[in-house]
């Protein structure tokens, strides 16, 4: 699964351990996330989706 | 990370609780066993070691739950892949030396004495579960190192 995270959070100026704070992660699993080699719970992506006030296919894609 | 911090406390606390309990335990049998050395034999004895093994497992359990929802959800996820993929592979490495120990040759296997200094069949049984423990774990380390190396 693709997702837009690294962007989203560039965009932000925010680094990988705030963006993990904000999650209530670590930063191993925002890494995770946004090299798309782990692909998050829907409580997280909701969470996600709500930090970023974005849809959550509009960061998260099934497209290769 | 306060709920952590707070499990780490918790934790301390609980591993110094049991090494307290460990030193006067060994202290109070040492010295009740000075007079009478048929004293681990009792029934009171085995009764005294099996509540206090159940009581460590118990507190064992229960640091493993605060522990894991203490945790994020992909760290879980790790612990959980690799708790069966590498367990599983420990146990199938292991489970080659099981089917092995039906072999006649095994019968004549001399297995040093490392268990209490003991070659006895109780020894033996609990040779065998370290050795299967052992091999899970390694495992299972690797396994959860390959699941992190493979996401960073």
């Amino acid at each position: 699964m693709n997702n837009r995270l690294k962007v989203l959070r560039a965009e932000r100026d925010w680094s990988q351990a705030h963006l993990a704070t904000e999650l209530g992660v670590s930063r191993q699993t925002v890494n995770a996330l946004e090299t798309g080699r782990y692909d998050p719970s829907l409580p997280l992506a909701f969470k996600i989706a709500r930090l970023f006030q974005l849809p959550i296919e509009s960061i998260f894609s099934d497209e290769e | 990370m306060a709920g952590k911090r707070k499990l780490y406390i918790q934790s301390a606390i609980a591993l110094g609780l049991f090494l307290a309990a460990t030193f006067v335990t060994g202290g109070v049998i040492g010295y009740l066993s000075e007079g009478d050395k048929d004293l681990l034999a009792s029934p009171v004895a085995l009764a005294v070691v099996v509540a206090f093994a159940a009581v460590s497992m118990l507190i064992a359990m229960w640091i493993s739950l605060k522990w894991m929802s203490s945790i994020d959800e992909a760290a879980q996820e790790a612990h959980k892949w690799s708790w069966f993929w590498g367990g599983s592979s420990g146990m199938a490495v292991g489970g080659v030396f099981v089917i092995l120990a039906a072999m006649p040759q095994a019968a004549a296997l001399k297995i040093p004495a490392w268990y209490a200094d003991r070659t006895d069949p109780a020894a033996y049984a609990a040779t065998g579960a370290f050795a299967m423990l052992t091999l899970m774990l390694i495992g299972y380390g690797v396994a959860w190192a390959w699941w992190w190396l493979g996401r960073r």
